[in-house]
């Protein structure tokens, strides 16, 4: 009996390849295109609006630095795109469940972490990138609204690093969500939970700590996601590296739960 | 080669596939045949490793599959011909399939040939019909140019030029020294495209053979003959487990002889016989006949009937 056909070293499965895959995986969809759009576009929006607000003495005394003011009006935007990055990197991999692409995607890649890995690096990247696009572009449009008011910031370290953090919160939500949705695999409960976790813990946890008078909550609502990523780049109760630390771990926890349940279940 | 090891996969307290064993060969087809729920779509899953057998152990030349290093070079699957992102077209959905193991344009654009899917290639495969899903999934198990084939129902929803073309097309994979595995409930579909069938019933085989040996075993098996001297015939041919019925003035069915047997005794006897015909059971009947006990979801038809008459 003769096989006729060899397999060739060229083509084995690698991490690079796996990695190349997802990238071709994530801009074929136009769920991303547009998710991606709106973040952008929105970050301009708010922009503009909210540095007019700012600088504008009709509203208001100014009483930020002009540096700070330009930092919140560059990332105002992206508190509304974490939630269009939780619900994109839910839909990541909870799509391929709903459609059966998963079958295929660990067929192709039957160890599975390195496709979970994959999924997560391209997502970070892509996501960052995109941030960055989103808050350079407004940190533009602030800039030309912020001087033609008569306020002039620097463009200091300052603004530069809490801009490169906020890029850097907006990914960790998308790993954070990724996480949930691995976890869940489905979109209707992965998307309400990301959701849940972002926009509701912190209300629910406000209003406990209020009627309850329990320290321990009050303690704990800096390190939510929400909070704690905000903070990141707009300053808070915490350090730099206790946020930073706090969001790390609400990407990796759910990430890490989502790596074990996917090796353990069938796909 | 495909080789099952004592298999077992149970969801809870269902047993979905009981201890099975089997070696699947190159350059032949091999068929898995089975009531709906016998647990093949369980088992071609176990073998790409989508379910993890509860015990024993399935390997593809030698090895599991995830542990080999170009997974898609060694086995192409067409597990569910819906497998795919119905948001991204067939296009980039073979792009990315191909670029996890760095198989590029070249390839895809030939297996889009090669399943006559150029036309709607670009189109997202949400819209695609069953036919075209299928053909999609035929192009993906083609991407790696693997050794093993491992096709589940991949005649389902095709037009008959589709068929005929899935046939000629697993022949021929068969015949370039290829290990081709394909289930389907269609008995005739496996009896012109299949050299050696596995049978399943309720999660355990039945049959393991070639398919001319399935038939022949099928019991059943009868002699047709038509003579003038049909009843001295009859008293010729009587002997313990033989069956003889008489369907006509003129003719005869035999059970337990052959057709040779019955023509040698004749002459023996001196009688005339004007036709002799060895009855072959179809395939479909010898299918019924291994699997009537082990039918997951039985049909309450002659239930029914008594009740209505």
């Amino acid at each position: 009996m003769t096989t006729t056909i060899a397999p060739t070293t060229l083509s084995r499965l690698s991490l690079g390849r796996v990695i190349h895959s997802e990238w071709i995986k994530l801009r074929s969809l136009r769920s991303t295109i547009w998710s991606y759009a709106i973040i952008v576009l929105v970050s301009l929006g708010m922009a503009f609006v909210l540095s007019s607000a700012l600088s504008n003495p009709d509203f208001g005394p100014i009483i930020d630095s002009p540096e700070h003011t330009l930092i919140q009006a560059s990332t105002f935007g992206l508190s509304f795109g974490v939630l269009v990055v939780a619900v994109l990197g839910v839909l990541v991999i909870s799509g391929e469940y709903s459609t059966g692409m998963a079958r295929s995607t660990f067929t192709a890649v039957p160890k599975r972490l390195p496709a979970l890995a994959a999924k997560a690096i391209v997502l970070f990247v892509a996501t960052y990138v995109v941030g960055l696009v989103a808050t350079l572009g407004s940190a533009v449009v602030a800039l030309v609204v912020l001087n033609g008011n008569g306020l002039q910031p620097a463009i200091t370290g300052d603004v530069i690093s809490s801009i490169l953090l906020a890029c850097l919160y907006l990914s960790l939500v998308a790993l954070f969500a990724l996480g949930i949705g691995t976890m869940l695999r489905s979109s209707a409960g992965g998307i309400a939970a990301a959701l849940g976790l972002l926009l509701l813990l912190p209300t629910v946890l406000m209003v406990f700590a209020s009627v309850t008078q329990a320290q321990w909550a009050v303690d704990l609502i800096p390190y939510l996601l929400t909070n704690a990523g905000e903070s990141m780049f707009l300053g808070g109760e915490l350090e730099l590296w206790q946020s930073l630390l706090a969001v790390v771990l609400w990407a990796a926890v759910p990430l890490a739960g989502g790596a074990v349940l996917l090796k353990r279940r069938d796909a | 080669m495909i080789t099952a090891q004592a298999l077992i996969k149970r969801y809870g307290a269902k047993t979905a596939v009981n201890n099975i064993n089997f070696d699947i060969k190159p350059g032949i087809v091999t068929g898995f045949l089975g009531p709906n729920g016998a647990g093949k779509s369980t088992t071609m899953r176990m073998i790409v490793g989508l379910d993890r057998p509860t015990s024993g152990s399935v390997t593809v030349n030698g090895r599991a599959y995830a542990d080999h290093a170009a997974p898609l070079r060694e086995v192409g699957a067409l597990l569910d011909a819906k497998a795919v992102h119905t948001g991204r077209s067939a296009y980039n959905h073979l792009l990315a399939m191909g670029a996890t193991h760095g198989i590029g344009k070249a390839r895809v654009n030939e297996v889009i040939g090669m399943t006559g899917l150029d036309s709607v290639a670009g189109k997202r495969v949400g819209g695609f019909s069953l036919g075209m899903g299928q053909r999609l999934g035929i192009a993906a198990a083609l991407l790696g140019d693997p050794a093993t084939l491992i096709l589940d129902e991949p005649v389902n929803g095709l037009d008959p030029d589709g068929v005929l073309w899935v046939r000629n097309l697993v022949r021929s994979l068969a015949t370039e020294g290829r290990t081709v595995f394909l289930s389907s409930h269609l008995m005739s579909e496996m009896a012109v495209t299949a050299d050696h069938l596995i049978v399943l019933g309720r999660g355990s085989i039945i049959a393991d053979a070639p398919i001319a040996e399935i038939l022949a075993a099928a019991t059943g098996t009868s002699v047709k003959l038509r003579s003038p001297q049909a009843p001295a015939l009859a008293t010729a041919l009587a002997a313990p487990g033989v069956t003889i019925t008489s369907t006509a003035a003129d003719s005869l069915t035999i059970a337990g002889l052959t057709a040779a047997e019955v023509g040698e005794a004749a002459a023996r006897a001196g009688l005339v016989l004007h036709e002799l015909t060895p009855g072959s059971a179809s395939l479909e009947q010898a299918y019924m006949q291994l699997t009537e006990n082990d039918v997951e979801y039985q049909t309450l038809a002659p239930a029914l009937q008594e009740v209505s008459r």
